[in-house]
């Protein structure tokens, strides 16, 4: 088995994977990184870890997610794998009521654990599950409005927006970084050496021949 | 406070029998319509319990027949053919069977047998019950204390399993056929598949398909279904019976090898198992028993409330982690600080350490693997938790390679989807580790 270090991209954001026990997050991350479904897969436990490399507006994207046990027990082993995520998706399961409710709860997880400034995506799981639909895509959307998160269907099983779902949590960390770079430049132009409380995104420059950033960074 | 050595089981209540031999043999004399038969049977049992078996195999189908892969006769038959024959005549397996014909059985002989590999799959069985301490090493206490376990766990079961859902559960699943039976006779022998055949709760080969493998996953896996009702028994009175632990994900891991191994040589106990009728069941409660065995010594680890106490998780990590520096400072010092990555500074050992200790290794290797490891673990000298936190530094040192040329995020991937090893060399690094100088209390060995 070769290793290398990796440094081919520009951009290393850390993604978490949350939600109930049996939402299928396993199976949306395989699907993603490896375009795998299972419909035999164990649990989680404790923490899987994947990587995908991505391109988001000719920028080399590394999204490196975590995906974390559902059950109860091992939720207060998961928050440790909070520090640095820059994005979340959190997912329930469209035909189990009980995982829709439950999502305020892993946004509270999210509150008390993660960066106030994590971006959360919502995803309905099994969407091809029509028949047994328990939770209405409307719902969904009314919730994910309210508590300002970005919001899918996906099916893990069928492909279906799961692709889509973390292209948009890249996207949408893509650009705020991008924005506070752009602020924390101009801030620095204008007043010399940063004062307190001015959030700086380093630069590695100490790796020639690339430039990777990250924000969240502790 | 600690949960180890509290796990709940009931010792003292009447030893009743239960209607359950009477219950079979009504169902032998329904299937064979023949009574006859039944007798003959009866008295072949009662031969084999007085160790004058027949040996000419005339009595018993062979493994073509129709009447299972786990047909306790000609599984029985093929272990006496070759122990009275000679057929293998490996000197380690002879100083087994020969630990094993002896009438007090010393366990430091069989743990040095067991730790050096020279486990004969057929024996597995019977030794890992051993060195749990499930049967006793007074050999002449075994069937005495085998009927008492079995009998115990049927009671168990009855008085935490029958309820409404497992009723319903019951009388809808597929396999149970419309007998003539009543449905208080289906729930006391609930482990039983195939009626129509009525094999005493054995797998009847022609259901099986070629395809289908006894760890398969799929749900229309016959031998998934006919292990997933035993396993959720089990798993479910564990959990009534220990509420503050409950079921916690990833038991089943551990149960299923325990259960695997019972149920692929249920003849270790010989006579005595031939003396409970329904094989299947009499499996279930063997591995109830020792499942609570084993896990009592790390029933801690799957109870939130202790993560953070001196016997959680979490001091458990911090354990393996000095195991660690102890062995390979340099090593331990490029994980615990591998600046490679902005993102994750420390490679914390509860990111991959976490589940090999939880589920004592059963996601990592392959499953003859698997079985290979657990018999260092159950038979090293200083107990279960302490051979597995020196198993699982010597995976580390035996990627140690990767691991100090590797950055965060192939280290991690390294090592939540471990390579293959040589792993009789893995076993012999874990066995001359350094112990690290503050031991802990570990331990279950009996």
């Amino acid at each position: 088995m070769a290793h290398r270090v990796d440094h081919e991209y520009d951009y290393l954001f850390k993604i978490v994977l949350i939600g109930d026990s049996g939402v299928g997050k396993s199976n949306i991350l395989s699907r993603f990184t490896r375009n795998e479904f299972s419909l035999d897969s164990k649990s989680t436990i404790g923490v899987e870890f994947a990587t995908k490399t991505l391109q988001i507006e000719a920028k080399t994207v590394k999204a490196q997610i975590w995906d974390t046990a559902g059950q109860e027990r091992y939720r207060a082993i998961t928050s440790a794998y909070y520090r640095g995520a820059v994005g979340a998706l959190l997912v329930y399961d469209i035909t189990k009521k009980q995982t829709f409710d439950n999502v305020q709860r892993w946004l509270r997880e999210l509150r008390d654990h993660a960066d106030s400034n994590i971006v959360i995506m919502m995803a309905g799981n099994k969407s091809d599950l029509t028949h047994l639909r328990a939770v209405s895509e409307n719902d969904g959307q009314e919730f994910a409005e309210k508590e300002g998160l970005s919001f899918l269907e996906t099916s893990a099983l069928e492909s279906h927006n799961v692709e889509k779902a973390f292209q948009t949590v890249l996207t949408e960390i893509y650009h705020i970084i991008n924005k506070k770079a752009l602020a924390a430049q101009e801030a620095a132009r204008n007043s010399g050496p940063p004062g307190q409380g001015t959030t700086i995104h380093v630069v590695d420059s100490s790796d020639a021949g690339s430039s990777k950033s990250s924000c969240c960074s502790s | 406070m600690s949960l180890k050595g509290k796990l709940k089981i009931p010792n003292s209540f009447m030893p009743r029998l239960p209607d359950r031999s009477k219950t079979t043999m009504q169902k032998k004399k329904d299937a064979d319509g023949d009574g006859g038969e039944i007798e003959d049977e009866e008295l072949l049992t009662f031969h084999f319990f007085l160790g004058i078996g027949r040996s000419d195999g005339e009595r018993w189908p062979t493994d073509g027949e129709e009447n299972g892969f786990f047909s306790e006769g000609s599984s029985r038959l093929r272990t006496l053919f070759r122990i009275e024959g000679k057929e293998v005549s490996l000197e380690k397996r002879s100083e087994l069977e020969f630990q094993l014909s002896q009438n007090v059985i010393n366990l430091e002989v069989l743990q040095s047998i067991a730790c050096c590999g020279d486990l004969d799959r057929d024996f597995r069985s019977i030794v890992w019950k051993l060195l749990l301490g499930y049967l006793p090493t007074q050999k002449h206490l075994w069937e005495e204390e085998l009927v008492k376990n079995r009998l115990r766990f049927s009671e168990l079961k009855r008085e935490h399993l029958v309820n409404p859902v497992t009723y319903n559960f019951l009388l809808t699943i597929s396999f149970i056929s419309q007998s003539e039976h009543s449905a208080e006779d289906e729930l006391v022998n609930s482990t039983r598949h195939c009626q129509d055949n009525d094999t005493g709760g054995l797998l009847c080969r022609r259901e099986i398909s070629n395809g289908d493998h006894p760890l398969c996953l799929a749900n229309g896996s016959f031998w998934n279904q006919y292990f997933k009702e035993a396993m959720r028994n089990i798993l479910l009175l564990f959990a009534k019976m220990n509420p503050a632990i409950g079921y916690v994900q990833g038991m089943n891991e551990v149960l299923a090898l325990l259960y695997y191994v019972f149920r692929m040589n249920p003849e270790g106990e010989d006579a005595v198992a031939l003396l409970s009728i329904i094989m299947k069941s009499a499996v279930e409660a063997d591995s109830f028993e020792c499942f609570v065995r084993l896990l009592s010594g790390s029933v801690d680890h799957f109870c939130q409330q202790l993560d953070n106490s001196s016997v959680g998780i979490h001091s458990t990590l911090l354990h393996f982690s000095q195991l660690l520096k102890a062995n390979d400072e340099e090593l331990w010092r490029h994980l615990d600080n591998s600046k490679s990555d902005i993102v994750a500074r420390m490679m914390n050992p509860q990111f991959y350490a976490f589940r090999w200790i939880t589920l004592l290794l059963t996601q990592e290797f392959e499953l003859s693997s698997i079985m290979r490891i657990w018999d260092c673990l159950l038979s090293h000298p200083s107990g279960v938790q302490d051979m597995l936190l020196r198993v699982c530094c010597a995976m580390l040192l035996c990627v140690r390679g990767d691991l100090l040329s590797g950055d965060f995020i192939s280290n991690l991937k390294l090592l939540q989807h471990y390579p293959k090893v040589d792993l009789e060399n893995l076993l012999d690094v874990a066995h001359h580790l350094i112990p690290i100088t503050s031991p802990r209390p570990f331990g279950i060995m009996p």
